[in-house]
């Protein structure tokens, strides 16, 4: 009979145990760990982790992922990550603050400076002293690098424009009988007469996910001489430029220029109002007849409209690539960013971007001035877009809580519907920004 | 040699006194009594510290997985920090701030609206499909695996197919209220119709859950039990009212408390298909709560209110545990 001993059957279990805690153990032991070297910003053996967000169809991912694995400079190389946009913000913090994160990444337009007011950001002015004596600096269109200068330094370094141009279906204009609108008069006027063909002369949306809403409130503001923030960064919601811009607004619902269900409007809803005719003009991204299905040439860019007071602004919000402090070395960091930076023209050689370059030869790309509606947007709308700054210059971390907030969503839907007036809704907004901004 | 008779013998046995008499014997069982106990005692002992180690590691997982982030969600609510940063400890003021919230009570409001009717509508739906399918008719089989559709399809599809059936005004839904001579219904962006609308969505989404439920209580009522009623005089309401209700309701009172989780942890029905709004019109409190830390990057009071979300869902599902309970012992 194969009898175990008591004793051996008694070392067994206990054996069997200690294994077992020892392996429940490790789990633990590697959570308490945190970030060692080899887990750190930049991975072992000087890998800079470059984290990139999906900005155009994945061969666009494809292409960067080329570009940044390509490099190979100050004793490095790099790996390439998608990052999703759904909770993007999340995944940066929670990877940042495990010391898991990237060395550099791309990611939301002001997430640079808010991840600077947490000391996680590596100021990028040797970079930009690179550029300079590679002659890329000069190279890049006016005044698109100033949003990203502080006191202490360049907070990150601007990659790519993501306009809101107007645009407008020529057909539906000429069915109407009507100019399109160079000024808030015009806009009004064509409006009414689009509309009695049944179409909508100011196309917007700010149903789930959609921020062009947003974004319109903010431009139409702005096109006004009005905006969020004065020159020095105070909030500055109830200025009369701004309550004339939203009263104006008003004056669209009311009219039913803007479309009552745009309040409801996902972007795939406001696809299909411009596809189906039923939107004749309005603020959208770049590219809304490849976006939408209508290459016909019937969709192009009108030109900027000026404001009662002859005031003429665009939005724009300059996209960045940032460094942050958790790398294995601010060198080898610089070293991939002036060489991401060099190697970026190919993404639009290859046609692979929905939105406008930052440096000018790029503008005048065979397969970017292909495009007349690029060509204008260039032209005509980069020398005189501001960012959601308003009349300031500086981008700033409290320009994340207006872009992505909720007064801002909820002042867009309150003027949308037309239950309200300027003065209560704009009260109610800036009431709503002040509780978020002081955190 | 012990000289008992038999009877006596028994009456020990039952007594369960040993052979030699009360004196010696009672020792002698004493003895081995003490031993047993003994034996067993180590036996106990032993066997409970195998039990604990062989659950430590388990203990272990669950504390890491549960009491974890319950703990930090614990520090976050008390402080006044974001998603990098902890912040000041700051008390209960995040809670106080967050019920002192217009916005808290509108989607706590909203948030009771569309329970209410997201549990009571699919619960009655579920009901009457699943006593319409007990009856035999053609392809009944097809029909349940039909009926199923809407829990099985992912929500994100459901919520692109409904928003295609009433986003604008040329949408199909609207179009037929305009050809029937009843106006251009804005679904989605009249306030109290998108209420409506959403919580007719999460009716749509959850009725086949209840049906299943519902048919499962319902096969195992004895049917035996209806041909008594029926020859006793009862008439279809009664059997209806006083035999399948109570029958089936242990396993209504357990439907509607998953049913209530479901409902008040809800994020993507609503959000996919309104983001809650129009002006907030559909803000749950799970959706304010997401919107509070992913938005506006206020930890504090997103977590606050996710907290109280989880303190109300507690007492709910208590009253209705209880009710579980009366069921079963009535």
């Amino acid at each position: 009979m194969n009898v175990q001993p008591a004793a051996n059957r008694s070392f067994s279990r206990r054996g069997f145990l200690g294994l077992t805690a020892a392996a429940a153990s490790v789990p633990l032991l590697a959570a308490c760990g945190g970030g060692s070297a080899t887990q750190g910003g930049g991975g072992a053996g000087g890998t800079i982790k470059f984290w990139d967000m999906p900005w155009a169809a994945p061969a666009y991912n494809d292409a960067a992922k080329k570009l940044a694995e390509g490099f190979s400079g100050a004793n490095s190389k790099a790996s390439y990550q998608i990052i999703q946009w759904n909770n993007f913000y999340q995944t940066f913090s929670s990877a940042i603050a495990s010391k898991s994160g990237p060395a550099v990444s791309t990611g939301g337009g002001f997430q640079a400076f808010q991840f600077e007011q947490q000391g996680q950001i590596a100021y990028a002015d040797k970079v930009i002293e690179e550029l300079k004596k590679n002659g890329q600096f000069d190279d890049f269109l006016p005044g698109v690098l100033d949003p990203f200068k502080t006191d202490k330094g360049y907070v990150a370094v601007p990659w790519q424009l993501d306009m809101r141009p107007l645009w407008y279906r020529k057909s539906l204009f000429e069915k109407a009988g009507v100019e399109v609108p160079t000024d808030w008069a015009t806009l009004l006027e064509a409006g009414k007469k689009l509309k009695s063909i049944g179409a909508f002369g100011f196309a917007t949306g700010s149903g789930a996910g959609n921020n062009i809403g947003n974004h319109t409130m903010i431009l139409m503001m702005i096109n006004n001489g009005g905006g969020v923030f004065t020159k020095d960064g105070q909030l500055d919601v109830m200025n009369d430029r701004n309550v004339e811009a939203i009263e104006f607004m008003l004056e669209l619902v009311s009219n039913g220029i803007i479309d009552p269900a745009a309040v409801s409007y996902t972007t795939d809803n406001l696809n299909a109002q411009w596809k189906d005719g039923k939107a004749a003009f309005g603020p959208y991204v770049l590219g809304v007849p490849e976006r939408v299905g209508d290459t016909s040439g019937d969709i192009v860019v009108a030109s900027p409209i000026a404001g009662p007071h002859g005031d003429k602004t665009a939005l724009v919000f300059p996209n960045n690539i940032m460094m942050y402090t958790n790398t294995p070395s601010q060198e080898a960091s610089e070293a991939f960013l002036v060489h991401y930076m060099g190697q970026i023209k190919e993404l639009w050689r290859q046609k692979l971007m929905n939105a406008l370059p930052v440096f000018k030869s790029i503008t005048e790309l065979p397969e970017f001035t292909s495009d007349p509606n690029n060509v204008k947007i260039v032209k005509e709308y980069v020398p005189i877009a501001k960012t959601f700054a308003s009349q300031g210059t500086a981008l700033s971390a409290d320009l994340a809580a207006l872009d992505g907030g909720q007064a801002l969503n909820q002042f867009t839907q309150t003027i949308l519907t037309g239950r309200t007036d300027a003065k209560s809704a704009l009260q109610a907004f800036e009431s709503g920004l002040k509780s978020v901004l002081k955190k | 040699m012990s000289s008992t008779t038999a009877p006596s013998g028994l009456a020990r046995a039952r007594k369960g006194l040993a052979p030699g008499g009360p004196g010696g014997g009672s020792r002698n069982r004493k003895d081995l009594n003490r031993k047993d106990l003994n034996r067993k005692s180590k036996l106990s002992a032993q066997t409970s510290r195998t039990f604990f180690w062989l659950l430590l590691p388990s203990v272990i997982l669950l504390v890491l997985i549960h009491g974890y982030p319950l703990f930090h969600a614990g520090i976050q609510a008390t402080h006044d920090g974001n998603l990098i940063e902890t912040g000041n400890f700051v008390g209960v003021e995040n809670f106080a701030n967050v019920l002192s919230s217009p916005a808290f009570w509108k989607a706590a409001q909203f948030t009771l609206w569309f329970t209410i009717v997201g549990v009571f509508g699919s619960w009655l739906v579920g009901l009457g499909l699943a006593l319409l399918l007990r009856t035999k008719i053609p392809a009944g089989g097809t029909f349940k695996v039909l009926l199923l559709l809407p829990w099985v399809v992912p929500i994100v599809v459901s919520s692109t197919a409904w928003n295609w059936l009433v986003a604008t005004p040329d949408s199909l839904i609207p179009s037929i209220f305009r050809n029937l001579g009843l106006g251009t219904p804005l679904f989605l962006a009249d306030p109290t119709l998108a209420a409506v609308t959403v919580m007719i969505f999460k009716v749509w989404v959850s009725f086949p859950f209840m049906m299943m439920m519902i048919s499962a209580a319902l096969a195992s009522v004895d049917t035996t039990v209806y041909e008594a009623a029926s020859m006793d005089g009862a008439s279809r309401w009664q059997q209806f009212t006083q035999i399948t209700l109570p029958l089936i309701a242990r396993s209504t009172y357990i439907s509607w408390i998953l049913m209530t989780i479901f409902c008040v942890n809800d994020f993507p029905t609503i959000y996919l298909l309104t983001g809650g709004g129009p002006v907030d019109a559909t803000t749950s409190l799970v959706v304010l709560a997401y919107r509070t830390v992913f938005q506006d990057f206020a930890t504090g009071p997103g977590v606050a209110i996710a907290f109280l979300m989880t303190m109300t869902l507690v007492v709910v599902s208590v009253i209705l545990y209880r009710q579980i309970r009366k069921s079963s012992v009535e």
